[in-house]
């Protein structure tokens, strides 16, 4: 019986199907999901959102590769499941949710996929960080999230700027500063911070092994790192402009890596304190 | 000897490959027939200022300050004849290209253009939009002072000038005419002067070859230039009334039939905000009439302009038998808030109907089924009924709109009827030409008035469908507006005075007659008809149609032969070209491009395709490439502010993105990479 099995042509097919590569099987189920990549592409060509999530694929890919020749043969059918209920859910998404929320659906069910692969021990959510930082969210997140972040760090400043003596008041997402205006405006809000953060935070989770438990308990330090680090940023720069007639660009920028430099040393500080303790 | 069954195991590699190929053929075809016009945020635009421009590499050094703006219209009935003067001096030290943006009237069909350098005059000739533009670039390589006159919106002009030499004094004549619709009996005319900013959005801008406007001066700046206007009014009966809400007159001859009007000098600037004028003329009448102009030259074409003051609009109880068809989108994508939105939207306007107007109602989607097989009277009852059906209706199916049109155009209605069809959808349909089509096709049967409902509606059906149709388009995008919206419409269409409108000639052999077909006439508003005539004048012009108190039939008879204004060539050429324009809009594309570019260059109009061109052939500036461009700035319209054009108020944004990627990625390599090797070893 085995071997009129193993003659049997859709036999053959199915051995030839097995010996495939676990990426090839991922390949073609993103392939299933190219609605939402062209999407995602269009997107990010159309210029309305920062090619940051270029820089989150490719260190997905890098560690994706990095780690194929430890893959499963065999999925585990729990997520195997759960990959296929979210490409169902990611396919339906098309017709009833915006597309960004239809894509980030779809790179679960990915990131789903992937995990039925992935040996045990392995951390997950990193990975699926890294999947949703992919996406085109900046935009979205500067939409829905930009103004509460630009009152939030406007008020702190405030408050941080009078503590040093100088004479600020807000308005909305304004300040007066020494009888000076100076807006905290969409590209102030801090977005591209929290972008970078949580970019960071999922890097050094993925290659230096932190567990989930351990990652999710450390992510709120990561936003509360990113909360400060705009406010010192956002402060300083606002005295400065209080202060002067006109700061620079390059002030700009410098005192904003400087910031950013600090914030993201204190992420990697955070997460491989968790790659500690679980070590 | 049956074969043996394998197992089927849909997780098994071969079953989660099948599962991919099978979810991927899905997609494919979901996507095949998935409506483009489905709400899809790809298509959002980038939140954007509007831009700043900056004056010059070296303010101060390279200018070239408008120095005066005269205006002078002459109206003759209801024709405008606007004549604008501008002067501009090269005050810098080098030549000089420069680009001003200016407006004009939304009517205007510009058919003149006069650019003179000192004693040099160049008179610009009309050419196809490419052609002309390769001539001006070849022009001002050479050295050649020239002038480009370009068409950016229909309202918004752009004028390059090239190599204007230092000191060179510049006089830009520009020459329009338009007609003047009058509404309620008061007749207006508007110059604009300045050029708002505008937001123009990246997919705006592809379409329509990039920003307009150009730069800008700072909020309360006024400029320097001189502004002068006037005025002059002909008109065959007394002026009564006239005034301005926009500024100060000095008016000569009211209560004549010929009127001077200036401006009144004051400190205020006056080239900042349009140029308003209202009149009325006695008897409160609109002034009807049948102009001819006869072609001068032999086989020149005949031109006529007919202006018919429809009745008045009467009480209530006069106005015509009013019918309404509601015709209701319920299919899926109108279910929840959309479809809950529309029934508050009909409750309101069936509602305020009276009991002698008549209406049905069509709930469409893959079908379409009616309230009653033939409208039924507006009664306390019906309008109840009406309601309760519209309250059990819930949406879900396709949205086959052409058959659900079709269906309505075959209603049948008795001629003195003036119907309405009020089309309430989100617009998620793909066959927008084919309404269109259908609802020009049927203008004299009804005026289309569309409603679009949601959040993201598909608003080139809906404005589409208003303009074929003649009516308006609403959009809704929030149940609270809906009362709101529904009173709005109900004012538009409470008082139709005009209905079943036709024109005819009698003993007269009339063509290319505009508009084709004649909406109704909706109340204060006069019925005009433009076109050309063969022959000797001999006929009459007669419109027909019924009013409130029944049949409606004016006779014109023309009172000269062939000594109208020659303008008319223009203003029937402009309305033309409006019409081709709206229906390329309505089909995408440049569908109409040939006919339109043909009408501009016949008829010597600025037009979307065609380009006014002057050049001097003495070659003046003999070093070209070190002519600097510079943007002529603009006063802001009155009450705009710096915000409309990017504030210069300082902020504190974050450093760029792909620096500030180069650090993260920095600090993550040194705060991985040593443990990594840590671990190796």
């Amino acid at each position: 019986m085995a071997t009129a099995i193993a003659l049997h042509p859709l036999a053959r097919w199915q051995t030839r199907f097995e010996s495939v590569s676990p990426l090839a099987w991922l390949g073609l189920h993103a392939a299933a999901l190219w609605p939402h990549w062209r999407w995602a592409g269009a997107r990010l060509a159309d210029g309305s959102d920062d090619p940051l999530g270029l820089a989150a694929l490719a260190a997905l890919l890098v560690w994706v590769v990095r780690r194929e020749p430890l893959l499963r043969g065999a999925p585990r059918q729990g997520w195997v499941y759960a990959a296929a209920a979210l490409t169902a859910l990611a396919t339906l998404a098309l017709f009833h949710l915006p597309p960004l929320l239809g894509a980030v659906l779809a790179v679960l069910s990915l990131a789903t996929a992937l995990r039925s692969v992935m040996p045990s021990g392995q951390p997950w959510l990193p990975v699926a960080g890294l999947a949703v930082l992919a996406l085109p969210v900046v935009s979205s997140l500067q939409f829905y999230a930009g103004y509460p972040l630009r009152v939030v760090t406007a008020e702190i400043s405030t408050w941080l700027l009078q503590l040093a003596g100088l004479a600020a008041e807000r308005s909305g997402t304004t300040m007066w500063v020494q009888g000076r205006q100076v807006i905290v405006d969409a590209p102030c809000s801090g977005v591209q911070m929290v972008w970078m953060a949580y970019f960071c935070a999922c890097v050094v989770a993925a290659f230096s092994g932190v567990r989930d438990r351990a990652m999710l308990a450390r992510l709120p330090a990561v936003g509360a790192l990113v909360l400060v680090g705009n406010v010192v940023r956002n402060s300083v720069l606002v005295a400065l402009e209080a202060q002067q007639s006109q700061v620079s660009d390059a002030v700009h920028q410098g005192v904003g890596l400087v910031v950013l430099v600090a914030v993201c040393a204190g992420v990697v500080g955070v997460m491989r304190g968790g790659r500690d303790a679980q070590a | 000897m049956s074969r043996p069954l394998i197992p089927y195991q849909p997780l098994s590699r071969t079953g989660r490959v099948l599962w991919c190929m099978a979810l991927a053929l899905f997609s494919a075809l979901l996507m095949l027939f998935w409506s483009p016009a489905h709400a899809d945020d790809s298509e959002a635009l980038k939140p954007e200022s509007p831009y700043f421009a900056v004056n010059s590499h070296e303010p101060g050094t390279d200018r070239l300050p408008l120095k005066s703006t005269t205006v002078d219209v002459k109206i003759a009935g209801v024709i405008a004849d606007v004549t604008v003067t501008q002067h501009y001096r090269n005050e810098g030290q080098r030549p000089i290209e420069a680009r001003y943006v200016f407006p004009g009237s939304t009517q205007a069909a510009v058919y003149a253009m006069k650019v003179t350098l000192g004693d040099r005059v160049l008179t610009a000739r009309i050419k196809e939009k490419e052609a002309a533009r390769i001539e001006y670039q070849a022009a001002k390589r050479e050295g050649k002072t020239s002038a480009l006159l370009e068409q950016r919106r229909p309202n918004v002009f752009e004028m390059n000038v090239a190599n204007i030499l230092p000191g060179d004094d510049v006089a830009v004549e520009l020459r329009y005419t338009e007609l003047l619709r009058p509404t309620d009996a008061q007749y207006g005319f508007v110059f604009p002067t300045v050029v708002g900013p505008r937001y123009n959005s990246p997919a705006a801008a592809a379409g329509n070859g990039g920003a307009i406007g150009g730069a800008y001066l700072k909020q309360g700046v006024a400029s320097n230039a001189s502004f002068a206007l006037r005025v002059s009014l002909d008109t065959p009966l007394v002026v009564k009334e006239i005034a301005s809400p926009s500024h100060e007159l000095v008016i000569d001859g009211l209560g004549s039939t010929h009127v001077a009007v200036s401006l009144k000098p004051t400190e205020k600037p006056a080239n900042n905000r349009d140029f308003i004028l209202n009149y009325r003329l006695a008897g409160d009448r609109i002034e009807s009439g049948l102009v001819l102009y006869r072609g001068e030259g032999e086989g020149d074409e005949n031109f006529f302009l007919a202006m018919v003051e429809p009745p008045k609009a009467v009480a209530s109880r006069q106005i015509n038998p009013r019918d309404y068809i509601f015709v209701v989108d319920i299919s899926g994508s109108m279910h929840g808030y959309p479809l809950d939105t529309a029934k508050v939207l009909l409750r309101n306007l069936i509602g305020s109907l009276r009991p002698s107007d008549t209406f049905n109602v069509m709930l469409f989607s893959g079908s379409s089924r009616m309230l009653a097989p033939a409208s039924v009277p507006a009664t306390r009852a019906n309008i109840d009924q009406a309601i309760r059906t519209i309250h059990e209706m819930g949406g879900g199916g396709s949205t086959e709109i052409v058959p659900a049109l079709k269906r309505v155009a075959a209603l049948p209605k008795a001629e003195e009827v003036s119907r309405s069809v009020i089309f309430v959808t989100d617009g998620y349909v793909s066959v927008e030409a084919e309404v269109f089509r259908l609802i020009r096709q049927n203008l004299n049967q009804f005026n289309v008035f569309s409603f679009g409902i949601g959040t993201s509606v598909n608003r080139h059906l809906i404005e589409g469908m208003a303009r074929a149709g003649q009516g308006e388009a609403f959009i809704v995008t929030k149940p609270e507006q809906a009362a709101a919206q529904a009173e709005r419409l109900r004012r538009i269409i409470e008082a139709p005075v005009l209905t079943q409108v036709k024109a005819s000639f009698e003993g007269l052999d009339t063509y290319d007659v505009e508009p084709l077909q004649l909406p109704d006439v909706l109340g204060g508003r006069p019925v005009v008809v433009m076109g050309k005539w063969r022959g000797a004048w001999a006929g009459r012009f007669v419109i027909e149609g019924r009013a409130a108190d029944g049949p409606y039939r004016q006779v014109l008879t023309a009172q000269q032969d062939g000594k109208g204004p020659s303008a008319l060539r223009q203003l029937w050429a402009r309305q033309r070209i409006a019409a081709l324009s709206d229906q390329e809009a309505l089909e995408g594309g440049n569908t109409q491009k040939a006919q339109i570019t043909e009408l501009g260059l016949t008829y010597s109009l600025l037009t979307q395709y065609t380009s006014f061109i002057a050049v001097d052939q003495r070659v003046r500036n003999p070093d070209p490439s070190q002519t600097q461009k510079v943007d002529q700035p603009s006063p802001l319209p009155e009450g705009v502010s710096d915000q409309a054009i990017g504030a210069e108020v300082p902020s504190t944004p974050e450093p760029g993105a792909i620096a500030a990627l180069l650090v993260v990625l920095g600090v993550v390599v040194a705060g991985v990479w040593p443990s990594r090797r840590r671990r190796k070893e």
